[in-house]
């Protein structure tokens, strides 16, 4: 069997409806998941981010590319594919009138395993997503992120080879989101590979062995978090208060964005000195700390946005 | 690896017992929606044995047939909630269980919940009418064709659903008047005559009219009993085939 788990090829998806015009969706995307892989897709609302879920799992027929899961082709054999495949949907809840017991319970004898492995696996992945002081309580009378939590358990029970999370986390605080990562991670250790989509970019780099971004249907960047990072332009930021009037004055430094009265500025380790040198001169009082995954994000992003 | 293979096989029903019994285990925390499942025909019964107590036994066939039928609006209403508002097919339909499970699995066990207040308006009937077991047979026969037909039409409409708010309308109107205008609870008789074969055509009134004839309530000719046996099979076996192509059919969107 291949040693890639998700391969898709100049994956495009054009939605078509009457009397509006085509909307482009996917422009070609082109990207892989190996075994065992944690990799994060990540992009603004609207960028292709579930599209492209809802095709790699099955359950959207994509206008034209190729995507293999495992390498079955998802388009032309789905039912080959399907087996491998588990899917936390985006806004996806639990049956209310099911307890989370129930609703994992069900979901795996549905997905055809015996009744000894579901219920220890169910067991297993209520404990892992904290679940079981209310795992017989019907889901209605849950909260928003204990039902999402009862979600992402019914799917990590499954211990499915390939496991698409759409926005997985949504509405947990951040104990319930550190217990996912976990169980992620202990699934990935045992052999599965995941495919996540999140808002959360401390997530993704948490997380994700590999990143892709997604804007406008088209693939911006792919690589590590570190590679993401790196591609703006440095891997430290120096945070000045005054704002946009010193911009011109650090412009060599690096790129640089204004937020409020604070002008942060992208810079590689090695001008750091030179640059505190200049502040220190100039009596600004400067704030030095690593670039995150959310500001490497919004300047890729933002850079795009701009080209276009 | 532990996940290098999936954990079962490509079998057509895949899942199918697993699903009834999810769904039998959601509609069953709903009580007091079994007893409002009987609401309609609890009324109509009431209505017919003050108005016209010797029809009693025709309105309680048709309270059969028509509970029957209504489970069709329960699957549609059930199937389009859980898509739409709970993400079910996404969850359910991305995985190894078999659309046809899905379907079916959720037709049966509305079936097996909401059959209990069926069984109870039946061995109140047989108070009213007195059943032969042969009668007994065809009544059971043909409800059961009047609930293959209407779980399939309800969920064939529940894919064309986007919102739940249109749903609760067009759902209710449907059924309502395929199940309560033509002559269900009252007399195939006293049904407009040029339309007879319209209500022949017509699954719950075909079925009413077979029973009502089977008891000798409603004189049937051959050929309007052809009509009604024929219109009646023919289109709940294609509608059946045709919701089963429909559940492969919409678990991927275009």
């Amino acid at each position: 069997m291949t040693e890639l788990a998700l391969q898709s090829e100049n994956l495009r998806k054009v939605y078509q409806s009457k009397g509006t015009p085509p909307i482009e969706a996917l422009a070609g995307v082109s990207l892989e998941v190996r075994r065992g892989e944690r990799v994060a897709l990540l992009g603004r609302n609207g960028a292709g981010k579930t599209t492209f879920l809802k095709i790699a799992s099955t359950l959207l027929r994509p206008t034209s590319g190729r995507i293999q899961v495992f390498g079955y082709d998802v388009d032309r054999t789905p039912e080959k594919a399907r087996p491998y495949i588990a899917v936390v949907p985006q806004e996806g809840k639990p049956f209310f009138h099911l307890t989370p017991r129930e609703q994992v319970y069900t979901y795996l004898r549905a997905r055809g395993l015996g009744r000894e492995t579901a219920k220890s696996r169910t067991e297993e992945a209520l404990e892992k997503m904290g679940l079981l002081e209310c795992a017989d309580r019907l889901c209605v009378t849950l909260s928003g992120g204990q039902r999402q939590r009862a979600m992402v358990a019914t799917v990590i029970a499954t211990e499915a080879p390939l496991l698409f999370l759409d926005e997985p986390t949504i509405g947990m605080d951040p104990f319930a989101r550190r217990s996912v990562w976990d169980s992620l991670r202990t699934l990935t250790r045992r052999g599965s590979t995941i495919l996540l989509t999140t808002h959360y970019l401390d997530e993704a780099e948490a997380l994700s062995h590999r990143l892709y971004i997604v804007e406008r249907g088209r693939v911006l960047v792919a690589g590590t978090a570190e590679d993401l990072k790196r591609s703006v332009g440095g891997t430290v930021k120096v945070l000045l208060p005054g704002g946009a009037p010193l911009a011109e004055t650090f412009r060599s430094f690096g790129s640089s964005v204004t937020d409020g009265d604070t002008l942060t500025i992208i810079v590689n380790p090695e001008r750091l000195g030179e640059l505190m040198d200049l502040a220190v001169r100039s009596k600004l009082l400067a704030t030095v700390g690593p670039v995150t995954l959310e500001e490497a994000f919004l300047r890729v992003v933002g850079r795009s946005i701009d080209e276009e | 690896m532990r996940n290098s293979e999936p954990a079962v096989n490509t079998r057509v029903f895949r899942g199918l017992v697993a699903f009834l019994w999810t769904e039998v285990l959601v509609q069953a925390h709903e009580e007091l929606a079994m007893a409002a499942s009987m609401m309609v025909q609890s009324v109509l019964l009431v209505f017919v044995w003050i108005l016209a107590p010797a029809l009693l036994g025709v309105a309680f066939v048709g309270a059969i047939v028509y509970s029957m039928f209504t489970m069709g609006q329960r699957v549609l209403n059930e199937a389009a909630y859980v898509r739409i508002d709970h993400k079910a097919n996404d969850l359910y339909l991305a995985g190894p269980m078999s659309p046809e499970a899905y379907f079916l699995g959720m037709a049966f066990g509305i079936l097996v919940v909401y059959v209990a207040p069926v069984v109870v308006l039946g061995v109140v009937a047989t108070a009213v009418i007195h059943f032969t077991l042969a009668q007994g047979v065809l009544l059971f026969a043909l409800s059961a064709t009047v609930w293959v037909f209407s779980a399939s039409v309800g969920y064939i409409f529940s894919t064309f659903f986007r919102d739940n708010r249109a749903i609760w309308a067009y759902s209710s109107l449907f059924f309502n008047i395929f199940g309560v205008l033509p002559p269900v609870f009252y007399p195939f008789r006293l049904w407009p005559a040029p339309l007879a074969p319209v209500a022949l055509l017509m699954p719950p009134s075909a079925a009413a009219a077979l029973v009502q004839a089977s008891l000798g309530i409603t004189r049937l000719s051959s050929g309007e009993t052809l009509l009604a046996v024929g219109g009646l099979v023919v289109e709940t076996v294609l509608l059946f085939l045709f919701a089963i192509y429909w559940a492969r059919r919409t678990v991927r969107e275009k």
